[in-house]
């Protein structure tokens, strides 16, 4: 199958069955996206489908030809990073990290739908993604700064 | 590997200072004329016990940084050191390792509590594509993990390792498991205490009716019966509080790869030389032959401090396969086998004088172990927080044939402190005092528990910063936005907890020739930010610009030891080490840059990567190490004794403010004042970070979290996160911290403690204090789901 992921085509030659997260993860090398639950429960795994947040956990890769696919590695890079990224940096947003991840994917997507959310659009928009080390004051506060940088700076 | 009768843990916290043999005396106090010793003892508490180990005495000792120490990187708001490698997915954790050729690993678990295996036929699954081999007790050596061979045929939880398939893809492995052939003969089970200790229950372990060999764990000071007649007022309570699951994101695992005799073992892990040690001795290797690496890890909380099931299964397949094995668990693995916080019920006893001052303090509490565990005492906490002549508590463990309790944030102190602070907050009702004002009245300067004072204690302190930023005094004004059906109540719980750290830990600096350094030290930055605050002291100490200092950690082979990263113990164990590493580097910097700056070397001070000497040269750090070449400057660092005769310990208070519904039972707990002493703070945006996280676990267990058991068939009914219910961000209240921040330097020269641990400790009992201040009823039992808050408002 073809799969275009961060804007580059990909052959890969994967079972029907395959995840779209154990694709990128195991066979394109990108894991950045985590495996947490296997079962959309958690938001670990979040990347974009042509800009929508979807679970690569319970999204099949072959169901996935034709789209443009988002990771973590496809946003910004160390020396140009994106807003979003800034600013979870800048407010501490994240402890281990392991979450992290899928928390800017899923932030990315409701800045997209909604680029001022208030304080409970976030908590709303980002109720899918499970952080264990208890970063959500920060992850609010991160959000929020990068919707304001991001609104000044289209 | 570890031994029975949840003796486990204590024996991997004396590795590194374990003596094989004849013993040589440490204890002994040496005479006046002897000449000072280089290795003597000193007391470290770990985890809520007190450990006599082995300390090296340090080669000199830095001056203390108290508060007047001028500090300019230390104290400051240093972003997280490792927070691009989060942001943009390139951290790397064991789950993320990828090794040429590397096998997939899964396991198979037992679907019953208790029983045996009856047959195994590992051959249908060997057939399957993909597959490379499978295992089962009978293909392995005796290798303990919690205190049982490793896949036994005996099956003593519902969860329990029985084979394991490896294939070329994880879901080769996966679907290989299905293809075993295995059946059970199940046998009676006990899965909750009064099970276990109900007359004919079936022998979970050991030879004491279920109860660990020491039970009941008895504590005393005074004579209670004596302080209960004393009493003016009694209140007696009982408690029950659930068991919950460390639920980290990142599951146990690990990947093991062999070079000839040397193995490498990548495996999320909060102690890398502990799990050096348990692999070595349980794969009978030398210890140079192990090299045990932990980069980045997604969340320990206690349940990850030593070899793990995945780490020795990995290494086995690794050996038998030839190639580098990846054995990591999945979530329902991870939620039934890999430790938990144990369920717990107290029964409570307060007596106190018609004036608040207590009197006597009992508690007796049953605590459902699983089938390991340690005796993390919830007890141990009513010997501390509070003045009290007469104080009893028994602890009475128990085995059950659910997953083995293992160390879980504040273990002990977390369950013992909803008990003891909900039973202080009936007893200001019955007394007609404010809750604050009991804790006040009841406040205590000394450790009465081993009778000898603190390094430092500012609980008061905490109270009044916690106080004023809540308003605690007008939260009566505040009451009234609530209305009948949604009652608002305020609540306040308070904490203590040895985080003192100590030895041994060790760090070396290396100063490169372009100026940079590396910290080099065996600790492990769970999330925490240990590589953060480790490179500000490093700097502080140094005199070099932070972004010149890098620390590296998690790897056996490349760092001095350092002990697991637990008991709050990091900051204040390694910090101290690489602040005397850091100094040693710059002694030996200055000798060199005396010559270039026609100045005496102790006459040269350091800072922002310039060294300055008092006939206003200046030389940059950056030339120096230039003009030495390929010279190496190593500055060496030990952590040193605790000072003799004295507690260390953490304090803290938190209030809350929360919404309850009686009519649907939903608590909404709307804000959280927490009020911290840990001495120096080193970093306040990650101690926030610290404190915010804590909180928001303990509100998981006030109103959240618990696994629940089908006790009729002795199986966990909750073993994914959606049924397992952690905290989300809609769930989390206004959180605001403040520390009174002032350095404990008789604790330790950086002026720092612990503060991983203590913020959990208060949380859920200040959540309930709050709830049984709206409702003018007493929530007793965690988690307050809304049906148990419906329960007890219909009495």
């Amino acid at each position: 199958m073809r799969l275009t992921v961060n804007r580059q085509p990909h052959d890969v030659d994967a079972p029907p069955s395959a995840t779209l997260l154990s694709v990128l993860r195991d066979r394109l090398h990108l894991t950045g996206a985590k495996l947490v639950c296997g079962r959309g429960e958690c938001g670990a795994c979040t990347v974009l489908l042509d800009g929508e947040p979807a679970y690569a956990c319970l999204t099949l890769a072959a169901a996935c030809e034709g789209s443009e696919v988002t990771t973590i590695e496809g946003i910004g890079t160390a020396e140009s990073l994106h807003p979003l990224q800034r600013a979870f940096v800048a407010e501490d947003a994240l402890q281990c990290g392991y979450c992290t991840p899928g928390q800017i994917l899923a932030a990315l997507a409701l800045l997209a739908r909604e680029p001022r959310p208030d304080e409970a659009a976030i908590r709303r928009g980002m109720s899918g993604n499970l952080c264990r080390c208890g970063t959500y004051p920060k992850i609010v506060r991160a959000v929020q700064a990068a919707a304001a940088e991001m609104a000044e700076s289209p | 590997m570890t031994s029975g009768h949840g003796d486990g843990r204590a024996k991997r916290e004396t590795t590194g200072t374990q003596m094989r043999g004849a013993v040589p005396d440490f204890d002994s106090a040496p005479a006046a004329s002897d000449p000072p010793r280089r290795f003597r003892s000193t007391r470290v508490e770990v985890e809520g016990r007190e450990e006599v180990k082995v300390v090296e005495v340090p080669a000199f000792d830095p001056v203390p940084w108290d508060d007047d120490a001028d500090l300019a990187i230390v104290g400051r708001r240093a972003e997280r050191a490792d927070a691009l490698e989060k942001v943009t997915g390139r951290a790397r954790y064991t789950t993320d390792v990828q090794r040429p050729g590397m096998l997939h690993a899964a396991i198979l678990r037992a679907p019953v509590p208790r029983g045996r295996l009856a047959t195994l036929d590992l051959l249908p699954a060997l057939a399957m594509p993909g597959v490379r081999d499978a295992i089962a007790r009978a293909d392995i050596p005796a290798i303990e993990v919690n205190g049982f061979p490793l896949l036994d045929g005996v099956v003593r939880h519902a969860g329990q390792p029985v084979a394991v398939v490896v294939a070329d893809t994880p879901g080769q492995a996966r679907a290989a498991l299905a293809a075993v052939q295995v059946t059970y003969v199940p046998e009676p089970h006990a899965v909750t205490a009064a099970q276990a200790l109900a007359d004919g229950a079936p022998r979970v372990r050991g030879e004491h009716g279920n109860r660990t060999r020491r039970a009941p764990r008895a504590a005393r000071r005074g004579d209670v019966a004596k302080g209960l007649a004393e009493a003016d007022v009694v209140v007696e309570r009982e408690y029950r509080m659930p068991c919950v699951l460390h639920t980290a994101l990142e599951p146990h695992g690990a990947v093991a790869e062999w070079t000839g005799d040397q193995l490498t073992v990548w495996e999320s892990t909060q102690g890398i030389f502990a799990t050096r040690s348990d692999l070595a001795e349980g794969l009978s290797l030398a210890l140079t032959n192990v090299r045990v690496v932990k980069d980045y890890m997604g969340g320990g909380f206690g349940a990850k401090n030593g070899a793990s099931t995945n780490a020795f299964l990995a290494a086995l397949l690794a050996r038998r396969t030839g190639r580098p094995v990846s054995c990591i668990n999945d979530r329902e693995g991870e939620q039934t086998d890999t430790g938990n916080r144990a369920a717990a019920v107290s029964r409570v006893t307060l007596g106190a004088t018609r004036d608040g001052r207590l009197t006597a303090i009992r508690a007796e509490t049953t605590i459902a172990l699983g089938i390991d565990g340690w005796e993390a005492s919830p007890g141990k906490i009513y010997h501390q927080l509070y003045a009290c002549p007469n104080v009893e508590t028994r602890d009475t463990f128990v085995w059950t044939n659910t997953g083995a309790m293992s160390s879980f944030r504040a273990p002990g102190h977390v369950e013992g402190a909803f008990g003891l602070e909900c039973a202080m907050d009936a007893l200001a009702r019955e007394l007609g005092l404010g809750p604050l004002e009991l804790r006040r009245r009841n406040h205590v300067e000394r450790d009465e528990e081993k009778r000898r004072d603190y390094t430092g204690k500012r609980l008061l302190d905490c109270y009044r910063l916690g106080a004023e930023r809540f308003g605690w005094e007008g939260r009566d004004a505040r009451r009234e936005a609530g209305d009948a059906r949604l009652r608002r109540g305020f609540g306040v719980a308070s904490q203590i907890w040895g985080a003192g750290g100590g030895p041994p830990a060790y760090a070396l600096v290396r100063l490169n020739p372009d100026g940079t350094a590396d910290v080099l030290t065996g600790s492990q930055d769970l999330g925490t930010g240990t590589r953060t605050v480790l490179a500000q002291v490093a700097a502080e100490a140094l005199g070099a610009r932070l972004d010149a200092v890098r620390v590296v950690l998690g790897d056996t082979e490349r760092t001095p030891y350092t002990a697991n990263s637990w008991g709050s113990m990091t900051v204040p164990s390694v910090a101290p080490a690489v602040r005397m590493a850091a100094e040693d580097a710059r002694a030996q910097l200055f000798e060199a840059a005396a010559g270039l700056l026609d100045a005496e070397p102790g006459a040269l001070s350091a800072r922002e990567g310039e060294i300055s000497a008092p006939n206003g040269r200046v030389v940059r750090i950056a030339e120096v190490m230039a003009r030495l070449g390929e010279v190496m400057i190593v500055g060496r660092g030990t952590r040193g004794p605790n000072p003799d005769g004295h507690s260390i310990a953490s304090f803290g208070a938190q209030f809350a403010e929360v919404e309850v519904d009686v009519e649907t039972g939903r608590i909404r707990v709307l804000r959280i004042v927490a009020a911290h002493d840990s001495g120096r703070i080193l970093n306040p945006t990650l101690a926030e970070s610290q404190v915010e996280g804590g909180i928001i676990q303990g509100l998981g267990y006030a109103l959240f979290e618990e696994r629940v058991l089908d006790e009729r068939l002795g199986m966990p009914l909750n073993p994914t996160m959606h049924d397992y219910k952690i905290p989300v961000v809609g769930d989390v209240p206004r959180i605001e911290t403040e520390f009174v921040g002032a350095a404990d330097a008789l604790a330790n020269h950086t002026g720092a403690k612990g503060l991983g641990e203590p913020p959990i400790i208060p949380t859920a009992p200040a959540i309930a204090n709050a709830v049984a201040d709206a409702l003018g009823v007493e929530m007793t039992e965690l988690p307050m789901t809304p049906w148990r808050v419906r329960s007890a408002l219909s009495g």
